[in-house]
């Protein structure tokens, strides 16, 4: 697949915020504010990346898979954070910070998927 | 009316109290992961029938019927009651059941599934995490079984 700057910023943010996840879980912590914030980055990577996407689309840039495809995991990863984030704050134990993690990780996966399908890789 | 009912709402709030633990702690996470596995076998489930359903009908309705199964694990497992308990052994057993034998099947006889579902090759496409996901989840609802005598009828709120 063509990787690109969105798709770096995407894996950065979302892997960091797995790592910080699953570390405060091994420590014991339950989840605080670097972890939750580390989230948040998440979601507001994704909120960036969702803009991007309308304006790319509107200036003309064409999406190889199916556009509906695209936009379908999209709004999906979006719901993904505030999911985790309401399912974990309601119980505060170490778990809780690795339900934040395999959200994290969850958008990843995501991500690589919606970047095959705008640059037309071989779908996995 | 007052025949030793007293005593009984104690009893059945401790024994409930391990039922309802289920979704605490290791539970989270547990529901975090069936959650996610509910969501994409939905979307994966609903893409297929709605756009190549003519080209393998079996395999499409099976991906349905998992997605189906995920979802009640996921709504049962993260629900207290003690009839969600049985539910979400049940459903999570279903799965236990369909990933081993759809495994089976695209192992033994490849022709008759041609199509991928979130099961097939014991859930390779996946990680493995559809069997190892079941194992795990029958094991949390043993570890938070309801105590001897319990019935699903004595769950009334």
């Amino acid at each position: 697949m063509i990787v690109d700057g969105f798709f770096i910023a995407g894996a950065v943010v979302t892997l960091l915020a797995a790592i910080i996840c699953v570390v405060a879980a091994i420590l014991k912590h339950g989840p605080n504010d670097i972890t939750i914030l580390s989230l948040a980055a998440v979601e507001l990577f994704l909120l960036v990346y969702a803009v991007a996407g309308i304006i790319r689309q509107v200036s003309g840039e064409a999406v190889a898979g199916e556009t509906w495809e695209f936009w379908g995991y999209l709004l999906t990863a979006l719901l993904v954070p505030v999911a985790a984030f309401w399912w974990s704050i309601t119980d505060r134990s170490r778990w809780s910070n690795l339900v934040l993690g395999a959200a994290a990780v969850t958008v990843f996966v995501m991500l690589v998927r919606m970047e095959q399908i705008w640059d037309g890789a071989i779908a996995a | 009316m007052k025949t030793g009912r007293e005593q009984q709402p104690v009893q059945r709030a401790q024994d409930t109290n391990e039922v309802a633990r289920r979704a605490t702690g290791f539970g989270r996470l547990l529901v975090a992961v069936y959650g996610v596995f509910a969501l994409s076998a939905t979307a994966r489930a609903g893409y297929q029938i709605a756009t190549k359903f003519a080209e393998a009908p079996v395999a499409y309705v099976l991906s349905a019927f998992a997605a189906v199964v995920y979802i009640l694990a996921t709504i049962t497992l993260a629900k207290s009651g003690i009839r969600s308990y049985w539910l979400s052994v049940a459903a999570v057993g279903i799965e236990l059941l369909g990933v081993v034998a759809v495994g089976l099947i695209s192992l033994l006889d490849p022709e008759l599934l041609p199509q991928d579902t979130v099961w097939s090759g014991f859930g390779q496409g996946y990680g493995y995490v559809p069997l190892v996901l079941p194992v795990v989840g029958l094991w949390w609802l043993w570890r938070h079984r309801p105590a001897a005598g319990q019935k699903p009828s004595e769950d009334r709120p």
